[in-house]
């Protein structure tokens, strides 16, 4: 898009929901997609004189995030209640975290073409997740259905470091990537998984920050994408005629592509945050925040960078292998496995195993090929033991039998030939029945000798070293 | 001998040894209901065919020669802010006039553990909002000892049913003293425990960092029974505590030789009348008979407290009520054209006006700008009185004071002057504030024959001395009087 | 003291006739004056109670609720839902 001159400032809170087995304050089954109304009770229904009851999952998963991110944990911290009306908050409070959240001052890399850039997370919290409305045309009313009243959520709030819908969207790509590869949340977008709130605002370089603008109500993220350029278009015509932005919430609509004011800062609401009574103390000993932190595997975001810094695998292949946790941990142990190029590792995993996944929709474990057994495919290749047709045929038997490359390439004959005293004979023997064909290349059909070449191949019934062979050709029709 | 005029523990005896069953003494309890009730109006919702039901199956079981609990066959009554499974819980509130809850709170979990019989529930203030349980959307109850008089509040219908012998024993619950002040103007016995040593699963939320619920009975041993049957770590409420809980009525003791008693002078200041300092102190004598000492002690400002009190009870009741909204449950206009009328029309036609007047303080506390200096400042007051009662419980054992500034009014005499209503509870709210238990116990009548009560605070947890020195005076004096109230 | 009772009602979802306002007015009043009655001290730092830790719950799934007496008390049902006026999406 034309900034016209303009510096993009983005900060996004994003809001996650957990895969803990049960919701944050009850015992109902975290689930999407079930029958209304069939995963709640009297607490998150908020029905009178019930109370909460912290989930340790959602604690736990939460510190872990926030170790991810790098960011402090407070040992100490408490929850406080966010009172506000709305038919989809059965209490009429929603339980947060105001003034100490479980993790704060953090930050997280993430690679916008080829470069690495830090962006700052000021912090972590866990708050339970509102019903859902549903809005149907046929119906005077709107209907509410309270199973995803509880489900656990994480809420990571940016600072405004972000400087583009793109770099909006490699956070939001990272932030997924990371929740996925700690195993604590599933990060699917359809089901609404991951949420978020932008806030959006405009200025000329060397000029203070411009008025920010919340967006609400963007779920996906090629919706962050077009709602980031929307809001700054906007804001930078107003600005362009003369206009002043002003501080207000505005609301996405995915359909339309366009935003609306939700509410302007006179009409903001009062949430009379305060600290929840019914529930004590979040307090977390130094024995369980180190084992959390001991539980953080290498991250995908990193594990790119690594990759491609260390192993030389272009981003695209890299991104791709780390994309899937099953794919990269494989590639990993089959460069442990031997001494091979990583790069061709790589493109056996991206593609002769990919093939096989997409096709039989099998997972890598399920194909059952051991990692030890690709390196010595990969190996053999490299030292021209075998033909990468040799290759191909010895990867085909592998997916049906658990034996051992060598072993199949003995079996089947498939070594390459490089004797010389047989490859001399067989090229002799071509040359002597194509006449012709050395005529031709004498006369300056040059390409006569990947015919001639090919010959041979075929003569060797393909277990001839071609390169060889090709020498031994030239040798006689250059003499 | 009338079976209802009999306490718990007597009872609970005569029924396991299969003297009496317990149909006979549940129908004892429902002939005195129906007796009493047009003039006492303690009751909200009765429940004759259950409580007959239950009481015969605990006559099977007992006949079966089944081991039961203490309290099996007992009618108790249950304050009408307790959830009871299928059993209407309305607060006394239009708000809730129509909620039957699908659940039970864990005292009553705890209750039925103990196959006790439920006479019905309780009349209160609307939300547990008051001093004299006028601000009732259904009804008045009247105090026993003088049907022109208030039975105190909020747990006005649990005292006066104990009171009037329409209950053996009830649970009441406690904000700023609405058990012991209603226990006072009963004439009954009544203890605000500890904060944190009875689960407020299923209580429905006035005040969620003060409600505790607690026991009344005619004698310091059924308080002590019931308190033991209802007490105890819940892990459905996390401010509940786990610790060992004795049981307490077979601890009692009425040993006080040497028991520090601390009197705090600003308690029996400014506004307690002459009738009741007098009679206090005379109990206090009698505790001084019996080998106690009487230490001065010093105690917050009593203002202090109400304020602090009135700050932090108003705030968190705003956002505990807001729930009530017309949509999942109770009361919901009858007309509106959008969701905020459906919101506003409710909860203006649900509420009655000593309700929006707490929802309005709290919302004001609480609104940007503000929190800071109400509620915020409400919080450190009330570690700042901490602190002078940790101090206080360093000279004394237990701290006694009048429950009430004065005996029980009349309808309608402060019902206009809300600030004049909230000094009732001056002498109570502090110890809700410190989360600290206090009994009342009766300790003589004033000139127009009403009770008046004496407080004993205790330390935290420290319960079992506070029924001991409550146990002691009433075997010095030979037991309270209700023979008026009891007919 | 500067009490806005309009904004107060409407956080607070409740609808007063300026009669009651007046009423309510006045009697707020009161009652402020009382609760100003706190002592001088330092109220700053955070509210938190470091003495009095929770016990977390484990995560593990009960269900012994039918969505049929979860809803029994709600005053319009339909499709097993709870229905109220049509909301403008937030």
């Amino acid at each position: 898009m034309d900034t016209k001159g303009y510096e993009i400032i983005v900060g996004l809170e994003v809001h996650c929901e957990l895969n803990t087995k049960s919701k944050i304050y009850c015992s109902c089954r975290n689930a999407f997609g079930a029958e209304v109304n069939s995963q709640c009770c009297p607490i998150c229904m908020g029905m009178p004189g019930t109370l909460p009851t912290l989930n340790e999952k959602v604690v736990h998963y939460a510190v872990k995030m926030g170790y991810a991110l790098n960011c402090s944990i407070n040992p100490i911290s408490k929850q406080d209640r966010k009172n506000y009306f709305y038919p989809d908050l059965p209490k009429a409070y929603q339980i947060s975290q105001f003034d100490i959240p479980l993790c704060e001052n953090g930050y997280l890399d993430i690679l916008v073409d080829g470069q690495e850039k830090r962006i700052g997370v000021t912090r972590i919290h866990i708050e339970e997740d509102a019903g859902k409305l549903i809005h149907d045309d046929s119906f005077s009313g709107t209907l509410v259905d309270f199973n995803r009243c509880g489900v656990p959520l994480i809420e990571i709030v940016s600072e405004p470091d972000l400087r583009s819908s793109a770099e909006a969207k490699a956070y939001l790509d990272t932030i997924r990537e990371i929740v996925i590869y700690l195993g604590i949340s599933d990060g699917k977008m359809q089901e609404g998984s991951i949420r978020c709130d932008i806030n959006v605002s405009v200025h000329k370089p060397g000029e203070p920050f411009g008025t920010r603008v919340e967006m609400k109500n963007v779920n996906t993220f090629s919706g962050a994408v077009r709602a980031i350029e929307y809001e700054a278009a906007r804001q930078i015509e107003v600005l362009e005629n003369g206009g002043t932005i002003s501080q207000e919430t505005r609301r996405w609509d995915d359909l339309k592509n366009c935003n609306f004011l939700l509410r302007s800062k006179e009409d903001a609401q009062d949430y009379r945050y305060f600290p929840e009574p019914d529930l004590s103390t979040i307090v977390l000993d130094e024995e369980t925040l180190s084992e959390l932190k001991a539980s953080i595997p290498e991250l995908p975001n990193k594990k790119v960078v690594r990759y491609m810094k260390e192993l030389s695998i272009p981003e695209e292949d890299a991104r791709l292998l780390v994309e899937s946790i099953e794919k990269s941990a494989y590639f990993e142990e089959i460069i442990a496995a031997g001494k091979i190029v990583p790069k061709d590792a790589s493109n056996w995993v991206l593609g002769g195993i990919s093939r096989v996944i997409n096709e039989t929709g099998k997972s890598i474990k399920e194909i059952g090929i051991p990692a030890a057994h690709m390196a010595q495919l990969i190996e053999m290749l490299e030292k021209k033991e075998i033909s990468s047709s040799a290759g191909n045929t010895v990867f085909e038997e592998m997916l049906k039998s658990d034996k051992a490359p060598k072993d199949i390439v003995k079996e089947k004959g498939l070594a390459q030939v490089s004797d010389n005293s047989v490859l001399q004979a067989i090229v002799d023997e071509v040359a002597a029945a194509n006449q012709k064909s050395i005529d031709d290349y004498r006369g300056g059909k040059t390409n006569a000798l990947g015919f001639l070449v090919g010959q041979c191949m075929k003569a060797s019934k393909g277990k001839g070293n071609p390169a060889i062979m090709r020498e031994m050709l030239l040798k006689i029709l250059e003499g | 001998m009338e079976l209802y005029r009999l306490t718990a523990a007597e009872l609970s005896r005569m029924i396991h040894d299969k003297q009496v069953s317990s149909t006979e003494v549940t129908k004892s309890v429902f002939a005195r209901i129906a007796a009493k009730e047009p003039e006492i109006d303690a009751y909200v919702t009765l429940n004759e065919e259950g409580a007959l039901k239950k009481a015969a199956e605990v006559d099977e079981k007992i006949a079966k020669g089944e081991d039961l609990g203490k309290l099996a066959g007992i009618p108790i009554g249950i304050k009408d802010n307790m959830c009871t499974k299928g059993l209407l819980t309305t607060c006394s509130s239009k708000m809730l006039s129509n909620f039957v809850p699908p659940y039970n709170a864990t005292v009553i979990e705890k209750l039925s553990a103990q196959d006790f019989v439920c006479t019905g529930k309780l009349n209160m203030d609307e939300f547990a909002m008051g001093s004299s349980t006028e601000t009732s959307f259904f009804k008045k109850t009247k105090n026993p000892f003088d049907i022109t008089r208030v039975p105190g509040g909020s747990s006005g219908g649990s005292a006066a049913a104990v009171a009037a012998g329409e209950a053996i024993v009830a649970l009441g619950s406690d904000t700023g003293g609405s058990i012991r002040q209603p226990a006072s103007f009963c004439g009954v016995v009544g203890l605000k425990p500890t904060y944190g040593s009875v689960s407020r699963f299923g209580l429905v939320a006035f005040a969620s960092s003060l409600d505790q619920i607690g026991p009344f009975g005619r004698s310091v041993e059924d308080v002590a029974m019931l308190y033991s049957a209802i007490c105890g770590k819940d892990p459905y409420d996390t401010t509940s505590v786990r610790r060992e809980y004795p049981r307490f009525e077979e601890n009692l003791s009425a040993d006080v030789k040497g028991l520090r008693i601390g009197i705090p002078a600003e308690y029996f200041g400014e506004g307690v009348t002459e009738e009741v300092r007098a009679s206090v102190m005379k109990a206090a004598h009698e505790y001084e008979k019996m080998g106690a000492v009487l230490v001065p002690v010093t105690l917050p400002k009593p203002d202090y407290a109400l304020a602090a009190y009135y700050i932090i009870a108003c705030a968190e009741a705003s956002s505990n009520l807001a729930r009530f909204d017309g949509v999942k449950y109770g009361y919901r206009a009858s007309s509106y054209n959008s969701l905020e009328e459906l919101y506003e029309n409710t909860r203006s036609e649900g509420f009655g006006d000593e309700v929006k007047r707490r929802i309005m303080l709290g919302t004001y506390v609480l609104s940007s700008g503000y929190y800071d200096a109400y509620y915020k400042k409400a919080k450190f007051t009330q570690n700042l009185m901490q602190d002078m009662f940790r101090e206080a419980f360093r000279q004394a054992d237990v701290i006694l004071s009048p429950t009430a500034p004065d005996t029980a009014f009349k309808f309608g005499e402060n019902s206009d002057d809300q600030v004049k209503m909230y000094m009732n509870d001056i002498l109570t709210v502090t110890v809700n504030i410190v989360g600290l238990p206090a009994i009342s116990i009766p300790c003589g009548f004033d000139s127009k024959g009403l009770p008046i009560g004496c407080q004993l605070i205790g330390n935290k947890f420290d319960e079992q001395r506070l029924l001991n020195t409550a146990f002691a005076y009433e075997r010095q004096i030979g037991g309270f009087d209700l023979s008026k109230t009891l007919g | 003291m500067d009490m806005d009772i309009k904004r107060l009602a409407k956080l607070a979802r409740l609808k007063f006739t300026p009669e009651e306002e007046e009423k309510y007015a006045a009697q707020m009043a009161n009652i402020v004056a009382m609760v100003e009655k706190l002592p001088d001290l330092d109220a700053s730092g955070p509210l938190i109670d470091p003495d009095n830790p929770m016990e977390f719950r484990k995560d593990e799934v009960q269900r012994n609720y039918s969505r049929n007496e979860l809803i029994a008390n709600a005053p319009e049902v339909q499709a097993g839902c709870i229905v109220v006026p049509k909301t403008v999406a937030e």
